[in-house]
């Protein structure tokens, strides 16, 4: 891998990443005594997403937006177990997220309604006027770019691209670092099984 | 004579002209009478002076007084060209109105003069006062007006046009009087003719020069408006370029691609493949991990060992012991290395360690999902995960 990010800034993003995804591993499993194997897959997801939205400070929207959606999903209980994992992971701008995250989980949820809504009609629209077909297909791609980055519906091209080079570089700190934790994994697991 | 005098008139009238915008056209006016008194004064001067034929002083006297009429003309358009000259404070203090008025008072003035002709006696004064006060009365309605200037201008268009159908029509009657006055008053008419061919030349300029200052005053309003939206568009799409060139950076595969739409395409691609990478690798970590904190442990112990892990006698800088790690890393769908037979007696402490201490960075066939399907295949997990997911 072509290394486009300053080497320092992406290996301290690295551990940072690292150190607060195994906290986040730490209260998912003091919380859970059974889980099935979706619900730690879903634990692990939540806990990477959480540590790598963390990892930004919420200064990007999309960091925000994640932190939003996974207190959204997961209901009080795994609220609460983000905020002391927040608190955990951030003492001094863990309380800021939290109160930040309540308000903008109601935001994004009324949000993200209100721009379906539009995106289908502005979609309709589009498809009857018929314009010009490059800018269509900018818009076409842009719209599902929205999607795909969180909290990306309510931004505009500029900052859009802005917060998609930010979410890539960030996803791709979390999957190098994920990538490689399962494959130490993967050797103590059949080391293990090796040894039995 | 007359030849000697119209440059001098044309010098000091466009001195004065020079001089400055502010100059009222009455002011103008009376140098200009003042010119002609003069002029004909030297003129009888000179007849009395020089004994010519009657015949020929006579026609000589009638060219003076045309020479100096059509010197007149010649002077008015130097005026009104060297006010339309002066750059832009002139048409902001509403030049244009008294331009218009100016240019008024030249069709009048011509009309005096055809009346002048066919009179041939030394300029009505009091034609030439109502004149003036239309002048200026036009010139104060067009300052009064300054802000309907573009109705103003098509007036002095309109003017124009009006002035030069007037002065076809001196032509064709200088002509006339060509074919009546001798070859000296002819000589003059030609030089008048020239003239007024030269001043229609200005005219036209002038009237060219027009809608060119208007266009360019209303490009600078229309400009500011249009630059200024122009210029943040601008910004906002270098700022979008720029980005979408460092995305292109980022995002492997996009450098050939040129258009955005395609670009948009593989970033689109590489960040739905980042997240599904990012279930998968959950996926993984949950199959193979019973418990969760089964990393936490290793967290501990490596968090334990953190002292220890300088004292580790791995090769020295940190990059080698990634590489090493990595060569760990690499190698383990084929063989168990010696370093792995060295994880196997500490095992989890050693790997974390190498994983944390040393930020991994994964060489670029790693991180492809092919290679990591590759090693996947290698690897007996694959089934097990299948056998625990048709379980569930």
């Amino acid at each position: 891998m072509k290394s486009r990010m300053p080497e320092n800034r992406s290996e301290s993003m690295k551990q940072e990443f690292l150190k607060k995804w195994i906290k986040g591993l730490q209260i998912y499993s003091k919380n859970s005594n059974k889980m099935t194997i979706l619900d730690r897959k879903n634990a692990i997801k939540q806990s990477a997403d959480v540590a790598i939205a963390s990892t930004r400070n919420a200064e990007t929207q999309w960091s925000r937006a994640v932190m939003a959606r996974i207190a959204s999903k997961n209901e009080t209980v795994v609220e609460k177990i983000l905020g002391r994992k927040v608190l955990l992971v951030d003492k001094n701008k863990s309380r800021s997220i939290i109160t930040c995250s309540k308000k903008i989980v109601r935001r994004s949820i009324v949000n993200a309604h209100r721009k379906k809504a539009r995106v289908v009609r502005s979609i309709s629209s589009v498809v009857e006027d018929g314009s010009i077909i490059a800018k269509k297909m900018v818009k076409k791609r842009t719209r599902v770019l929205k999607r795909l980055v969180p909290g990306g519906e309510q931004m505009d091209e500029v900052s859009l691209i802005k917060e998609t080079l930010d979410y890539i570089a960030s996803l791709q700190v979390q999957v190098d670092v994920m990538r490689n934790i399962a494959a130490a994994a993967e050797i103590l697991g059949r080391t293990e099984r090796l040894s039995f | 004579m007359n030849r000697g005098g119209l440059p001098e008139m044309l010098h000091c009238l466009h001195a004065a002209a020079s001089e400055g915008a502010d100059i009222s056209v009455l002011d103008r006016q009376r140098s200009r009478h003042k010119w002609q008194q003069d002029q004909l004064l030297i003129q009888q001067h000179h007849q009395q002076n020089q004994p010519l034929p009657y015949f020929s002083d006579n026609s000589d006297q009638l060219g003076g007084v045309f020479m100096s009429l059509n010197g007149d003309h010649g002077g008015l358009h130097e005026l009104l060209l060297g006010g339309a000259m002066k750059p832009d404070p002139g048409l902001e203090n509403g030049w244009g109105g008294d331009l218009v008025g100016g240019l008024n008072y030249a069709s009048e003035l011509e009309k005096n003069y055809a009346i002048q002709r066919t009179v041939s006696c030394p300029p009505d004064v009091a034609a030439a006062k109502i004149a003036a006060q239309e002048a200026a009365l036009s010139s104060a309605a067009g300052r009064e007006s300054s802000k309907k200037r573009k109705a103003d201008k098509t007036q002095t268009l309109k003017v124009i046009a009006e002035e030069k159908t007037e002065e076809k029509k001196m032509k064709e009657c200088f002509e006339e009087d060509s074919k009546i006055t001798e070859q000296n008053s002819n000589n003059n008419n030609k030089s008048s003719t020239i003239t007024t061919a030269t001043n229609s030349k200005d005219n036209n300029n002038n009237s060219k020069e027009f809608p060119k200052t208007d266009y360019i005053h209303v490009r600078a309003r229309r400009g500011q408006a249009t630059d200024s939206h122009s210029l943040a568009e601008r910004v906002r799409r270098e700022k979008i370029s720029e980005r979408m060139k460092y995305l292109q950076d980022l995002v492997p595969g996009c450098d050939k691609i040129t258009g955005k739409a395609g670009m948009l395409d593989e970033i689109i691609n590489y960040v739905q493949s980042l997240q599904r990478q990012v279930e998968f690798l959950s996926m993984k970590l949950a199959v193979i991990n019973p418990r969760l904190d089964f990393d936490v442990e290793n967290y501990h112990t490596k968090q334990n060992f953190t002292g220890c892990s300088s004292s580790v006698p791995t090769i020295g800088t940190p990059s080698e012991m990634m590489d090493q790690s990595l060569l760990q890393f690499n190698s383990l769908g084929q063989e168990v290395s010696g370093s792995i037979l060295e994880m196997l007696v500490n095992p989890m402490d050693v790997s974390l360690r190498r994983t944390i201490s040393a930020p991994v960075s994964v060489p670029h066939p790693f991180l492809d999902s092919s290679s990591l399907n590759q090693q996947i295949q290698h690897v007996t997990w694959e089934d097990e995960f299948q056998n625990i997911y048709n379980m569930e």
